[in-house]
């Protein structure tokens, strides 16, 4: 682990010449007032400025929207031949916020544990990740510091945190961090760590939203409340649409259908996005549904990131307060109000 | 043997014949599947049997009932082709005009109060009834839109030809949007239509900066009063509201109670 | 932990990747239930209650119970309800065809168990097919288990399924309670009645019954709590339970019971461990 203090300008130059040679991605603005990561170009506009999360978490780049898991052919006497269809190129994710960093290493634990899950491991084996730690909240609806998740930096390769005076602080955390940065000229930085906790420290407190209750105590509440008049109230206004499903940087569930080519003989396999509040998730082939009301699939969602997800990987909590579900419900049902009011019912 | 598949029309723009007809790059290889017995876009026959007929179009005149319940009775599968056949499409919002009023506008004052002293023209006034074609035949499968979208035309018949049925799912236009990582039109303080509405078109007027309209009709778990409130939020009056469902979804209940 | 691009593709196939199966008999047991014996490459050695993902490359995937035994020689036996796009499909199938398959999945019945009890199986519509492969090897050592009982019911008679299987069973010494729901004027010679009803006046001592269950979604609270009105303890009643699931391999969510992945942690359950699963049971 080793330290620099590089400019603003040294930054933006080493992003472009790692972008010059590797498919790198960024936060790049989009629509009025959105965010993308997208391939940075020779024309690509690099800003470290303040920015509010992304349509979409950066982990869209480990788990596409669909991707193709195995490929068939049927070859004249009927023999059909499988194959998976593996990615395996290298990539590099640049201004990665400590909220989306905390949810890649939430994926990590979650398609590493079991039956390890081939594609998103081979991907993420690919993959070095460039940090960016954040000084203010991004926006009202944030919480990331009510479920830990701000000063995550694990998983980055090298991590950036801007410090007083406007240079920006560069830590080197791993083999492909120091490979990223071989042979940059940025000023070595002997008392990094300082420099980081001092910026820590200056941040807002509290920063961003907090919960009336510690993360421990919230896994409780949210699972004593199963039954509540809470999980009906939000859903009034839910579309059973799906965003928040979509947009969370820890929700992995997937729809798995098989295209077959218009030459009747080759075809694919592949897995999309899925997401339990979608009507039909839970549905089986007869018909019947077992979850077919939105509150219980409000229910289940919420359990996912505060009490299912955390007690089965040991950790806080599932849910990285990046506030993308809230910000994003075309109804704003926000999971920070869902679970303050369950924290504030089971205080009644 | 290949399936015979045909097409058919009634009141419509036969637009999503034509955007079957633009896929060029596969129709070709569609051709192959398939015998293509009736395609008025393209040519004129007629055959005793359909595999599979896709109907473009509302049902409006008496004659359109008789020939429809024709098709069906020599039909195995039936689809419904695009936003007319399924649900009415902007057609049907003549169906909140009174029919006097409405053929007046189109053809004028004379012409109308012609119309309504001669018996000989009374048929016409059934015009004035727009019906999706489930309101008067059963449907097999639903190819939603204004116009059709390919990949699920395509979806459909590779689907037959397996001998198994198509699967759309009742996912709102927000999956398609998110899927394609669009910014919500409501962060541009527009409205949308989209979270009542049948997904599968791949978001294409929000991704072309424009909003949904609803062409593909309302999702059957639609939550309508939550919408017509978020719309009430913008700024949006009730006569508005009422209008954006109708442009559509005027055939349908929805559209009818809104 | 292992890495490199190898490995993922082994992992892939491991995962993912069908394994051929090819159909050498195919018959019909009700109007929409076909049953298909399929050879394998190799032996499946699959538990009671298990399941396999069924796939025909192109048309999509889905889980299907494993209706046979478990045995050392490469069979799967299935009944499969024509029910969904997949299915359709595989009921075109004929003998010779080949199907992809991946599995066995989940957890199962050991009828090590079940040494020394009385055994009582409830099986309603199409949860006869999954207890098949767990009533088969108890019948196959009848001697080591206590008294064997199976109550299997169905809608009306043309659905009753594994007939001659019944018969057999019947001539080897089981009590077999067959129900329909109603006759529908179709001939019968059995009783008519819930799979619930029988349970009351059923000759069997509570202390040493243990109960296996499989059948519809609303079946499974009635059942359990005819038994415990008999004073079947809850740790001696297990149900084998469905769920959507699309990959088998606790990763998809479709199977997800509150905390618990029904492709991993089941589909069979001890039901007192489902005490504190409210979404397990309708």
């Amino acid at each position: 682990m080793s330290y620099y203090l590089a400019t603003q300008k040294e930054i933006v130059d080493w992003i472009r010449r790692l972008a010059a040679e590797n498919r790198l991605y960024f936060p790049e603005k989009h629509g009025a007032a959105s965010y993308r990561f997208t391939r940075v170009g020779p024309g690509s506009d690099i800003q470290f400025d303040h920015y509010t999360p992304t349509v979409v978490p950066p982990v869209k780049l480990l788990v596409p929207a669909r991707e193709e898991l195995l490929h068939f052919r049927t070859d004249a006497d009927g023999k059909t031949e499988v194959q998976p269809s593996l990615d395996t190129s290298f990539r590099i994710i640049a201004g990665v916020r400590s909220c989306d960093l905390k949810g890649i290493f939430l994926m990590d634990l979650f398609f590493r544990e079991g039956v390890p899950d081939a594609y998103y491991l081979a991907r993420r084996e690919n993959t070095a990740i460039i940090g960016y730690a954040c000084n203010t909240p991004c926006d009202e609806r944030a919480f990331c510091a009510a479920v830990d998740s701000l000063d995550h930096t694990e998983g980055a390769d090298v991590y950036i945190t801007p410090v007083k005076g406007g240079d920006l602080l560069v830590e080197v955390k791993t083999k492909l961090g120091e490979k990223l940065t071989d042979g940059v000229d940025w000023k070595p930085c002997e008392d990094g760590a300082a420099r980081r906790i001092g910026a820590v420290t200056a941040r807002p407190e509290p920063f961003g939203r907090t919960f009336p209750a510690a993360l421990p105590e919230i896994s409780k509440i949210v699972e004593k409340n199963y039954e509540s008049p809470v999980w009906d109230k939000h859903v009034k206004r839910c579309f059973s649409c799906g965003t928040c499903n979509l947009v969370c940087p820890t929700c992995y569930c997937f729809d798995v259908a098989d295209d077959l080519h218009l030459d009747v003989a080759s075809g694919n396999r592949t897995r999309s996005w899925d997401g339990c509040m979608l009507p039909h998730f839970a549905e089986v082939g007869g018909g019947h549904n077992f979850r077919p009301e939105p509150a219980a699939r409000q229910r289940h969602r919420v359990n996912r990131k505060f009490t299912y997800l955390p007690e089965k990987f040991e950790h806080g909590a599932a849910c990285v307060g990046c506030g993308r579900c809230g910000r994003q419900c075309t109804s704003h049902i926000d999971i920070f109000d869902i679970v303050t009011d369950l924290i504030q019912e089971g205080a009644r | 043997m290949k399936p015979k598949i045909a097409f058919f029309d009634f009141a419509s723009c036969e637009g999503c014949q034509l955007a079957i007809l633009n896929c060029e790059d596969i129709l070709l290889d569609i051709l192959n599947l398939v015998e293509l017995v009736e395609f008025r876009e393209a040519l004129s026959e007629t055959a005793p049997r359909y595999d599979v007929a896709f109907i473009e179009g509302s049902i409006h005149r008496d004659e359109d009932i008789e020939r429809l319940r024709n098709i069906r009775a020599r039909a195995t599968y039936l689809v419904a082709l695009g936003a007319c056949a399924c649900n009415g499409n902007v057609q049907a919002r003549s169906n909140f005009v009174a029919p006097a009023v409405n053929y007046g506008e189109v053809y004028g004052d004379e012409a109308r109060n012609r119309v309504q002293v001669d018996p000989d023209h009374w048929g016409l006034w059934s015009h004035t009834r727009v019906r999706p074609l489930d309101a008067v035949v059963k449907v097999d499968a639903y190819l939603r839109g204004c116009p059709v979208v390919p990949q699920e035309f395509l979806h459909l018949v590779k689907s037959l030809l397996q001998g198994t049925q198509p699967f759309f799912p009742p996912n709102a236009v927000c999956v398609d949007c998110k899927m394609n990582e669009n910014e919500c039109v409501l962060e541009r303080g527009l409205t949308c239509m989209g979270p009542v509405t049948w997904g599968g078109c791949n978001s294409i007027c929000v991704n072309k900066g424009y909003v949904c309209d609803g062409c593909r009709g309302t999702l059957p778990h639609a939550n309508v009063e939550a919408h017509i409130e978020l719309m009430r939020e913008h700024k949006i009056d009730d006569r508005d509201i009422r209008s954006r469902y109708r442009l559509f979804m005027g055939a349908e209940p929805i559209g009818r109670g809104v | 932990m292992k890495t490199g691009t190898e490995y993922y593709h082994q992992l892939a196939r491991d995962t993912f990747m069908p394994q051929p199966g090819r159909i050498v008999e195919i018959a019909d047991m009700t109007a929409k239930d076909r049953y298909f014996r399929v050879e394998l490459e190799k032996p499946l050695g699959h538990h009671p209650g298990q399941f396999v993902m069924v796939s025909v490359m192109g048309v999509g995937e889905a889980p299907i119970s494993i209706s046979n035994g478990p045995g050392k020689d490469n069979t799967l036996e299935m009944v499969i309800r024509r029910i969904g796009r997949l299915t359709q499909v595989l009921h075109d199938l004929k003998v010779g065809d080949t199907l992809g398959i991946r599995g066995p999945y989940g957890s199962g019945f050991d009828p090590a168990n079940f040494y020394g009890r009385d055994v009582l199986f409830v099986a309603g519509g199409l949860g006869l097919v999954p207890l098949r492969s767990l009533i088969t090897p108890v019948v196959a050592e009848a001697n080591r288990f206590g008294k064997i009982t199976l109550i299997s019911g169905c809608r009306n008679p043309s659905e009753e399924l594994y007939r001659d299987q019944l018969d057999e069973w019947t001539d080897a010494g089981i009590e077999v309670i067959r129900l329909v729901d109603g006759t529908e004027n179709m001939p019968w010679k059995f009783g008519v009645g819930l799979v619930t009803e029988p349970i009351p006046k059923l000759k069997l001592d509570p202390e040493k019954t243990v109960a296996a269950l499989c059948g519809p979604p609303v079946m499974y609270k009635f059942v359990i709590t005819a038994l415990g009105a008999r004073g079947v303890s809850y740790d001696q009643i297990y149900v084998d339970l469905e769920r959507r699931m699309k990959c088998g391999v606790g990763k998809c969510g479709h199977c997800q019971i509150n905390k618990i992945y029904c492709c991993q942690d089941g589909p069979v359950f001890r039901f007192s461990d489902l005490a504190l699963l409210p979404e397990a049971l309708l």
